[in-house]
């Protein structure tokens, strides 16, 4: 009779430094997915689990030396080593159920990740807690605060981490938490064709373009309703600081910008000589004997960094609003012949506009 | 248990099928009069469509014995399930898991029955859509706003039970606004 699975092996023996070490690791770096996987069926903490933290493809769990050594990583280190919460552990890893996670590592674990804009792990954690719209609440009072100092930096911050621990109940299948989803945002904001100039997003009167473009960025209406109250002073720095904050980027999309407004006016200066003064949109619609030096598909290439084969307009704008969000706010649609494309247009004096210097 | 049951106000489970018929005619005509009357934003809209929605939802299950009686058996059901786990919970009784196992379970089910499923049965029933309108288009737009409602409805029923994924955690809020101000200002990173 060949020998039972439990004859073949020996027991395994778990190293309990390896799995301080590993939730250590897990809170510090605000990792929920993780510090979720330490307490799993086959996690390799748990002594009825074939899995090991001496195989290669768990090495990741485990902090390397430059981590050991950083102060937080000590105090999550020592919040996890405390006697309690070993014996906690302990017991969850033994139990044959679904695994109670300790309310204090799972706290921490989420407080790293906004430290770490790890936001999705953040609001997942908090969620777990059922805290998550009151810490949100809290971020956004002590925003509120900041503003009412006069510290735009720290409000904008604040708004954008209450922001981002917003949760979409909408989702499917389950409630998930809010992710930023510029590239379809920016669509919307794009979705008519601007008939008349000022239907440009970038052209609209300062007011509405003030909340046009909050709503857009902080991804929340009603958070940009709270700043209603403001001044436009008040709310044109906001938006001048949220640009920067939502991109740290921004810095390499401004020349490519100023290269791209050089681009469109030469290009509509030359077609208005040429057409007799076509208008922004009826006249151009029409055209469609375009020489090469005419092409204005080079100018969504310019504002993007690179051409994309047969990219329509949409697709430059997706990839634009991916990679700098303030972006979609300082184009518009444009026909030129027979080809749609995004061109900048934006009013000289929009902060968002400022916030690039061009 | 969910806004169903109170919907058509005044009326309870013995209530004849000819007062709901009554009241929610009556009610319905109010909630189109109103919508008329108000500017439609995107917000507006989707409270409408979930007002709507609801109305036709609790006219459709309790116009009929039958599937009001179904519906009142789920809710007392789900009630009693949750009483058990409860109790198992308190008393640190092993079955407390498979308690909240079956509680869940039965939840989910009602909510999706009654949060989601007869609120668009009852858009194609022929007494509902003649009162409220309710057409496919409606359907299109009212599937997202249900999922938000049924899945709102089951977190905040989650709020007042007892934690299971995590130990209970003990807050202190003023240790929080500390830790709040302290990231705000990145002193602590």
């Amino acid at each position: 009779m060949p020998p039972s699975a439990e004859q073949q092996a020996p027991p395994k023996e778990v190293d309990f430094e390896q799995v301080i070490d590993a939730m250590a690791k897990a809170v510090y770096e605000g990792d929920i997915v993780n510090f979720r996987l330490l307490f799993s069926p086959f996690s390799p903490a748990r002594e009825s689990s074939t899995e090991s933290f001496d195989m290669p493809k768990y090495a990741y769990l485990l902090p390397d030396d430059e981590m050991a050594a950083e102060r937080r990583f000590a105090a999550s280190r020592a919040l996890v080593k405390h006697p309690q919460m070993m014996s906690q552990i302990k017991r969850e890893l033994e139990a044959n159920r679904p695994p109670q996670l300790p309310w204090e590592l799972v706290l921490e674990l989420a407080d790293n990740a906004v430290r770490w804009a790890k936001y999705s792990s953040a609001a997942q954690a908090y969620e777990l807690l059922r805290v998550r719209a009151r810490v949100q609440r809290e971020f956004f009072t002590r925003a509120d605060a900041a503003l009412d100092a006069g510290d735009v930096p720290t409000a904008v911050r604040g708004y954008i981490i209450a922001t981002s621990l917003a949760y979409d109940y909408a989702a499917f299948p389950e409630p998930l938490p809010v992710t930023p989803d510029f590239q379809t945002r920016a669509l919307v904001l794009h979705a008519e064709y601007p008939a008349r100039l000022e239907d440009c997003v970038g052209l609209r009167e300062p007011k509405a373009l003030l909340q046009t473009a909050l709503a857009y960025l902080l991804l929340d209406a009603e958070a940009a309703a709270r700043l209603d109250s403001r001044s436009m002073e008040v709310r044109w720095a906001f938006l001048k600081e949220l640009v920067l904050q939502r991109d740290p980027a921004w810095e390499d999309f401004v020349p490519r910008l100023r290269e791209a407004c050089v681009a469109a006016d030469d290009l509509l200066k030359r077609l208005h000589e040429r057409y007799s003064a076509p208008s922004f949109a009826a006249e151009m619609d029409t055209r469609a004997d375009l020489t090469d030096e005419d092409d204005p598909r080079r100018i969504p290439a310019l504002l993007l960094g690179y051409s994309i084969e047969d990219g329509e307009w949409w697709q430059y704008l997706k990839e634009l609003a991916y990679r700098h969000p303030a972006a979609a706010l300082l184009v518009a649609r444009q026909a030129v012949g027979d080809i749609e494309v995004i061109l900048p247009r934006y009013a000289p004096d929009s902060p968002v506009i400022q916030a690039s210097g061009v | 248990m969910t806004k169903v049951t109170s919907t058509i106000s005044g009326l309870d489970e013995t209530a004849k099928p000819g007062e709901v018929r009554k009241s929610y005619k009556q009610r319905m005509k109010d909630l189109v009069m109103e919508i008329a009357r108000v500017e439609i934003t995107e917000d507006r809209r989707a409270h409408y469509l979930l007002e709507m929605a609801t109305l036709n939802a609790a006219f459709y299950l309790l116009r009929d014995s039958t599937t009001r009686d179904a519906y009142w058996t789920l809710r007392n059901e789900v009630i009693a399930l949750e009483q058990q786990w409860r109790e198992a919970a308190d008393s640190g009784s092993g079955d407390a898991d498979t308690a909240r196992r079956m509680y869940d379970s039965k939840l989910r089910l009602f909510l999706s029955r009654y949060g989601e499923e007869a609120m668009l049965e009852a858009g194609r029933d022929k007494e509902c859509v003649e009162a409220s309108n309710w057409d496919p288009a409606h359907e299109r737009h009212a599937s997202r706003i249900l999922r938000h409602y049924r899945q709102s409805l089951y977190q905040q029923i989650l709020e007042r039970l007892p934690y299971y994924e995590v130990t209970t955690p003990r807050i202190d809020w003023e240790e929080r606004k500390r830790t709040v101000a302290a990231i705000l200002a990145g002193k602590d990173h």
